[in-house]
């Protein structure tokens, strides 16, 4: 039943399913095996799995797609917007584990009136000391869930290549013409951190 | 101000505006907010139909590379590569008067130029509208946002205008392709190598 979504594509959230208030937006992905450098002894314990951490986070942007308060920005360290509509619901330092690595609720009539886009972005933590890029991830997706009955709406797989990207804007939930619409955006950027792709949305 | 047509919806031209000449056809967007990413190139195009709706040959495709077409009654003001610029980044003239008798219709449509190859859609163009203006009057006949009500297409008939017995007549079209320019073109019967 859901959609499978490309890049660019966008749909329809509320416009034919008014009864759609709260939505689990998953993203997720997996490491590909990478082995440290770990010296001349790797050779006898074997390769070390690097930590790879990445973090989704969602941007509260007003009606001009522009950042304009520091509590607009949902990540590990700011789990709820002020509206109380957006939850981030924690930080996965691994990405083991099948399925969503990390959630953020949205409780579509609850988000403030001048709130007209959540933009979701996932970063590498720390990834210029770990020389970590998205090269280094596969099977990347953002999907839309209704909560109500936890049936998946729509996925889109990112498959491009991201090697040498630091930072995805991987999509966004918006308003259009009063109903809520969902866009696959699957865009890279070199921004090293969350607080750089920020500056991409502020005057 | 713009009386914004819905799909299907005619218009008379030249009935509601005697001795109406030129329509303006203006494309906009804007240039690609990703560095290193590749421009959004939109090319507006404009196709000269006999009485199957169909071309007589490659001259009735009116393009960049080909800019008068119907003996002059169509002209196209050139190629906008990657959307800088406010307001209309491209637009076609259209002068009723001028034509000829054995042309039934002209189409208008908007592609974006290697579109497969650059894995671009309209969804990922910000801000991409497609406009008709009744240059006598200034009134926008039609107005499409490009980005919201196509998203995954490629390329697009946005209107047509027609005769009907002695006048012309206007429709929004707005029907999106996935195949791009050879789709388009070989909607109207003509094939591009």
């Amino acid at each position: 039943m859901a959609i499978s979504l490309q890049k660019g594509q966008k749909i329809d959230l509320t416009k034919g399913n008014a009864g759609l208030s709260e939505l689990i937006v998953g993203l997720g992905w997996d490491a590909i095996e990478q082995s440290s450098k770990g010296g001349f002894l790797s050779g006898v314990f074997g390769s070390k799995k690097v930590e790879f951490d990445c973090d989704a986070s969602a941007l509260l942007l007003d009606a001009n797609g522009a950042f304009t308060r520091k509590e607009h920005m949902i990540f590990f360290n700011n789990l709820k917007s002020p509206c109380g509509s957006v939850t981030h619901l924690g930080d996965n330092r691994t990405g083991a584990g099948d399925g969503d690595d990390e959630q953020i609720l949205i409780q579509l009539q609850k988000v403030a009136a001048d709130v007209h886009k959540i933009v979701f972005v996932v970063n590498i933590y720390d990834c210029q000391k770990r020389k970590q890029d998205f090269g280094m991830i596969k099977n990347a997706f953002i999907r839309v869930v209704n909560k109500a009955n936890m049936q998946e709406i729509a996925r889109f797989n990112l498959t491009e290549d991201y090697a040498g990207k630091t930072a995805l804007i991987v999509g966004e939930v918006y308003r259009h013409q009063g109903e809520w619409k969902f866009a696959a955006l699957g865009e890279s950027t070199q921004d090293l951190s969350i607080g750089s792709v920020v500056g991409r949305y502020t005057k | 101000m713009a009386v914004s047509l819905s799909k299907g919806q005619k218009v008379d031209l030249t009935k509601a505006n005697p001795g109406l000449k030129n329509i303006i056809v203006g494309l906009g967007w804007d240039t690609n907010k990703y560095d290193g990413a590749h421009d959004f190139d939109l090319d507006t195009s404009a196709f000269v139909l006999g009485d199957a709706g169909k071309v007589k040959d490659d001259k009735d495709f009116v393009f960049y590379n080909n800019p008068t077409g119907a003996q002059g009654a169509v002209v196209h003001a050139g190629d906008n590569r990657s959307g800088a610029g406010d307001g209309d980044d491209e637009q076609i003239k259209i002068d009723i008067s001028k034509i000829p008798a054995e042309v039934q219709k002209i189409s208008f449509t908007i592609t974006i130029h290697d579109a497969e190859t650059r894995k671009q859609n309209f969804g990922q163009v910000a801000n991409a509208f497609v406009r008709i203006v009744n240059e006598e009057s200034g009134a926008e006949l039609i107005r499409y946002d490009l980005g919201e009500d196509f998203s995954i297409e490629t390329a697009i008939v946005v209107a047509e205008i027609y005769r009907n017995g002695s006048e012309w007549k206007f429709t929004a079209i707005g029907s999106g392709f996935q195949g791009g320019l050879s789709a388009l073109c070989a909607n109207f019967g003509l094939s591009i190598g």
